[in-house]
């Protein structure tokens, strides 16, 4: 019995610990080590990708955007801040941030006149079929009911996304339809590809930008990657709208 | 180090670049956006799913067995057994199969390369490699350990 200890001891690794012999220890020492810069690392990954919606700004590259990247502007076109969205249509979080944080933006400062708002497509390569979304969004364009679409869209994202189908054009042409669109003009427009340059383009002035994520927006001259907060996207405008009056003040200023 | 203290070390390593891909895949880490670059591309793929679940949640399970039986091959009562060896060896050859389909996708399907995939390739290949020298030479490591002694 006595003996039977002894064998195991010198077998099992924490009781050789016990007897001096480092090298077990020194094992669990890796161990521990593997673990602490596994968890740190995990920990950092989280904390970054938390902190990169406040922390990111930059100005915006000066000198004109290409002529053919055009949004779709929401509200009034001569409100005091311009609200520009970079967005993926197959993006989850630009989904999430469009149902739930996007109707207290409109109602709260796109209809209030605080602001409006420019959305720009940038399908990303991973969302095979992003490029289908923003193509059936730009096909409502053509009847005026772009925003109404852009709802239906990231509302039913899970139906057509890349991870639900690989053909993307009966789940958007449902879209087309709940909105109420003109079918046969939509199939027409679809099928027809018109809009790709646009989208293209779109896309093209976010790599201008430096747009490295979506959604972005860019408020007053700085870049909020990220689906920001309704909090953080009043207190932009408005510092974007304090901002614009003190320039104005002393531009009239140094007129006089 | 005994090879079993190696592979256990590679396992727990793998354990925790399986866990952030899958805690990536699911969004719980990088939620508030989607990033452009090669990782995204790559997770977000049709083959970034396997049986209803995330590739990356396979692989946390996976070399969460890896580890496992590791450190049961550490124990005095496995310290010989040839079969624990043959396990690591037909498990390991497994994952390695595995990660070469999963690059192959990489490279000539979805053309764009995942670093942290690249990452558990190495770490399964290397647990392929020890697991098959312990298999081959079997009861070595333990010499080595009396040696020591």
């Amino acid at each position: 019995m006595a003996q039977q200890k002894s064998s195991n001891s010198r077998n099992n690794p924490v009781r050789t610990a016990r007897n001096a012999s480092n090298r077990p220890l020194g094992f669990y020492l890796l161990l521990g080590a593997i673990t602490a810069v596994g968890i740190g690392g995990l920990a950092y990954a989280a904390l970054k990708s938390g902190d990169a919606a406040t922390v990111a700004d930059a100005p915006i590259p000066s000198g004109p955007g290409s002529a053919a990247a055009r949004g779709y502007m929401l509200g009034d076109s001569s409100a005091p801040v311009q609200i520009i969205q970079f967005a993926d249509f197959e993006c989850p979080s630009c989904a999430r941030f469009t149902t739930i944080t996007e109707p207290d933006v409109r109602s709260r400062i796109i209809d209030a006149g605080l602001a409006n708002l420019i959305y720009f497509d940038l399908p990303l390569p991973q969302h095979l079929n992003s490029m289908a979304a923003s193509n059936a969004a730009a096909c409502a364009d053509d009847q005026g009911k772009f925003w109404e679409m852009h709802d239906q869209i990231y509302a039913r994202q899970q139906e057509w996304s890349t991870e639900a189908t690989k053909n993307p054009r009966g789940p958007l042409r449902a879209a087309a339809q709940a909105v109420g669109l003109d079918m046969n003009a939509w199939d027409d427009c679809f099928q027809s590809w018109k809009h790709r340059g646009r989208i293209e383009a779109n896309a093209a002035e976010a790599g201008r930008r430096g747009v490295g994520s979506t959604p972005t927006f860019f408020i007053g001259g700085k870049m909020y990657p990220g689906a920001i907060t309704y909090d953080e996207m009043k207190a932009a405008v408005d510092g974007a709208r304090a901002a614009a009056g003190a320039a104005a003040a002393t531009g009239s200023g140094a007129g006089q | 180090m005994k090879r079993r203290e190696i592979i256990a070390a590679l396992a727990l390593a793998g354990i925790f670049v399986a866990l952030y891909l899958t805690l990536y895949k699911m969004g719980a880490i990088g939620e508030l956006s989607c990033r452009i670059g090669s990782c995204e591309t790559v997770n977000s793929s049709r083959w970034a799913v396997f049986f209803g679940a995330p590739v990356a949640a396979w692989g946390v399970g996976f070399y969460v067995v890896v580890f496992a039986l590791a450190l049961a091959g550490l124990r005095a009562r496995f310290a010989d057994s040839r079969r624990l060896s043959l396990a690591l060896v037909l498990l390991s050859g497994w994952g390695v199969a595995f990660s070469l389909w999963l690059t192959y996708l990489e490279l000539f399907v979805i053309h764009a390369i995942c670093q942290w995939c690249v990452v558990s390739a190495l770490i399964v290949t290397a647990i392929f490699l020890i697991s098959l020298r312990d298999y081959l030479a079997p009861g070595s490591p333990e010499d080595a350990a009396r040696e020591s002694k």
